[in-house]
């Protein structure tokens, strides 16, 4: 019974715009959990997929409702013994129902624990629609993605700063004929690298991958590895090369560095994965489990794995739900407030929390 | 008005199953827009309260009703009527204007982002506000949307009565369904029309409604015009005869 309604509340002066994810536009909007009277995280914004724009300027705070998916995944990272190569958490359930907040809540509880975090918002957004696709200078096979890749460093750079400076890179990077990262430069200098020089910004992705893996063992920091939608990974793109054929996702860079983090060949922090069927490409609309999203290959690929369900509310979440919109006044109607407006909603929505969203956003 | 409610035409008519009206026949008019449905048969009752009440509640008028209705036809109740608490009849009426080529879909989608963009707004200035300022701003979408449509509405209107081979334009005072529709027409109208090819409609409406739930914008001002013209053609309301 261990539901309840933890009130994260940030004031609005410790909220500092420049924590905003930039850069992204199809980002989806940000969502912070700052503890009561506590110092303002370091942490980024975890981002959410859920239309709610941007509650913090509705609502002067952005709160997470604590349940039991992310309690039970706390507890195991808590648990979590560094010395073993690193356990993947896969949390999975139908849409709407939380996979992504539950995913920001950990990363929450990580970055105040001080770990490293490589979040992804969403794996989705590397396998479509991208605009500028070079081809690789360091493997003519594989396929670039500046915008992608400068986007995911800004991102990485506001996220984990103090941690730049201190993780030293261990060999030697020529990046063109002028410019290099010498051995024993700090980590902050390949993030600048590829940020400045965008067309370098996909293979500074992949050194950061490399060198976090392999530094992670060493018990400086710890890790946590944070993918939204990993399906992505797995499944088809929507990129086509110039001769329009169809492009499989091991032909970009970005998506095999990420694959080689996901797998557990290493140790020193742990890996804990959404799945997604709403930005999926040829997924049909109402698969949810691991085996479907995934295929076989992606299922093989993360194989074992420890598997969380996510599932609708529960009636006493789902009260406390509507209570909070009633303390917000966000659910304006008269009729909403009565029971039998309760009970309507309950209905409507059927306990989903991302229908009951959209639903009390008009009434 | 004195014109007959149902439209005529003239021509042979179809003598169809049930096809009987409470409308006064012509001879040699059909009529054109009517309901398939014989006079006997009732609305249906959607309320759920009507329900609800326990036997011993009911008066001996509404128990004859019940036992009437057990044995009388009834109309099927349409589709976008509900027994929801939430439902409005404006709301509908407006969705429903809305449409286009039957897409309730889109229309209804629209409506609710109108809503929701309107609620939006109003909790940003409300954070935005003193604490004076926050006891007189209004977040609940559906009074703005009631307020707006009712400030919008005209008291008087225009209509064209022929006299002597001329149309005059004759201040008339109108009924309470034109003048609804009035308001509902010109917001519509006024949103599809004067808005920039890549502003989506429901940010237009919202903006429209917040404007005329003020009194201002280009609505009111509509309104205004028709007040005028009609205080303008004073001189003729001798013509109106009813």
């Amino acid at each position: 019974m261990l539901k309840r309604m933890t009130r994260l509340v940030s004031g609005a002066q410790q909220l500092d715009p420049g924590r905003f994810w930039h850069g992204e536009p199809q980002a989806p909007q940000s969502l912070a959990a700052h503890l009561d009277n506590q110092v303002p995280d370091e942490s980024p914004r975890a981002t959410s997929c859920t239309s709610e724009a941007d509650p913090v300027r509705t609502f002067n705070e952005a709160c997470l409702m604590v349940r039991k998916p992310a309690l039970e995944l706390l507890r195991y990272l808590k648990n979590t013994n560094f010395a073993h190569p690193a356990v993947r958490y896969v949390l999975y359930g139908e849409t709407g129902t939380g996979k992504t907040l539950s995913l920001c809540h950990v990363i929450h509880f990580c970055a105040k624990q001080d770990w490293l975090i490589l979040h992804i918002p969403d794996a989705h957004l590397w396998v479509k629609n991208c605009r500028g696709l070079l081809q690789s200078a360091y493997n003519k096979q594989r396929f670039d993605q500046p915008v992608e890749a400068s986007s995911w460093l800004k991102n990485f750079k506001t996220a984990n700063e103090r941690f730049l400076s201190q993780i030293k890179v261990q060999e030697k990077y020529v990046w063109n004929k002028r410019e290099s990262t010498e051995k024993g430069r700090p980590l902050g200098e390949v993030v600048e690298q590829g940020l400045t020089r965008v067309k370098n910004a996909t293979d500074a992705v992949g050194v950061v991958l490399k060198e976090l893996k392999s530094q992670s063992g060493s018990g400086a920091f710890r890790l946590l590895v944070a993918v939204d939608g990993v399906n992505a990974l797995w499944g088809r793109t929507t990129l086509k090369r110039e001769d329009k054929s169809p492009m499989a996702p091991e032909e970009l860079a970005l998506v095999r560095g990420m694959r080689k983090m996901v797998s557990n060949d290493w140790h020193g922090g742990a890996i804990v994965l959404t799945l997604s069927q709403t930005g999926s490409l040829f997924k049909p609309r109402k698969a949810y489990l691991p085996q479907e999203l995934l295929g076989k290959e992606g299922f093989d690929a993360l194989d074992p794995f420890i598997p969380i369900l996510v599932s609708n509310y529960s009636p006493e979440e789902f009260e406390s739900c509507i209570q909070y919109y009633l303390e917000n006044s966000w659910l304006q109607h008269e009729k909403a407030q009565t029971e039998e407006g309760k009970k309507e909603l309950l209905f409507l929505s059927n306990a989903n929390p991302g229908q009951l969203e959209r639903l009390c956003a008009y009434l | 008005m004195a014109a007959p409610a149902v439209k005529v035409a003239r021509g042979w008519s179809v003598l169809a199953l049930n096809l009987r009206s409470a409308v006064p026949r012509f001879p040699g008019l059909t009529q054109v827009r009517w309901s398939r449905y014989g006079p006997e048969y009732r609305d249906p009752q959607i309320d759920k309260e009507y329900y609800r009440k326990a036997l011993a509640e009911l008066t001996e008028e509404e128990k004859y009703e019940q036992e009437l209705r057990k044995t009388q036809l009834i109309k099927a109740a349409p589709a976008a009527k509900t027994s929801s608490v939430f439902e409005d009849p404006v709301i509908s009426k407006f969705t429903n204007m809305m449409m286009k080529g039957g897409n309730k879909v889109l229309a209804r989608s629209l409506m609710t982002q109108t809503l929701e963009a309107v609620k939006r707004k109003q909790f940003e200035k409300y954070r935005a506000a003193s604490a004076e300022e926050q006891a007189t701003i209004e977040r609940n979408p559906y009074t703005i949307f009631h307020q707006a449509l009712k400030n919008c509405e005209p008291v008087i209107g225009l209509v064209p009565i022929l006299r002597g081979g001329h149309f005059y334009q004759v201040p008339v005072p109108l009924p309470d369904r034109r003048r609804r529709f009035l308001a509902m027409k010109w917001m519509i109208t006024e949103c599809r029309e004067k808005k920039h090819r890549r502003m989506l409609m429901p940010e237009k409406l919202s903006h429209e409604l917040l404007e005329a739930f003020h009194n201002q914008g280009p609505v009111i001002k509509k309104k205004h015009d028709m007040h005028k013209m009609a205080e303008a053609n004073r001189a003729l309301a001798h013509y109106r005869w009813w």
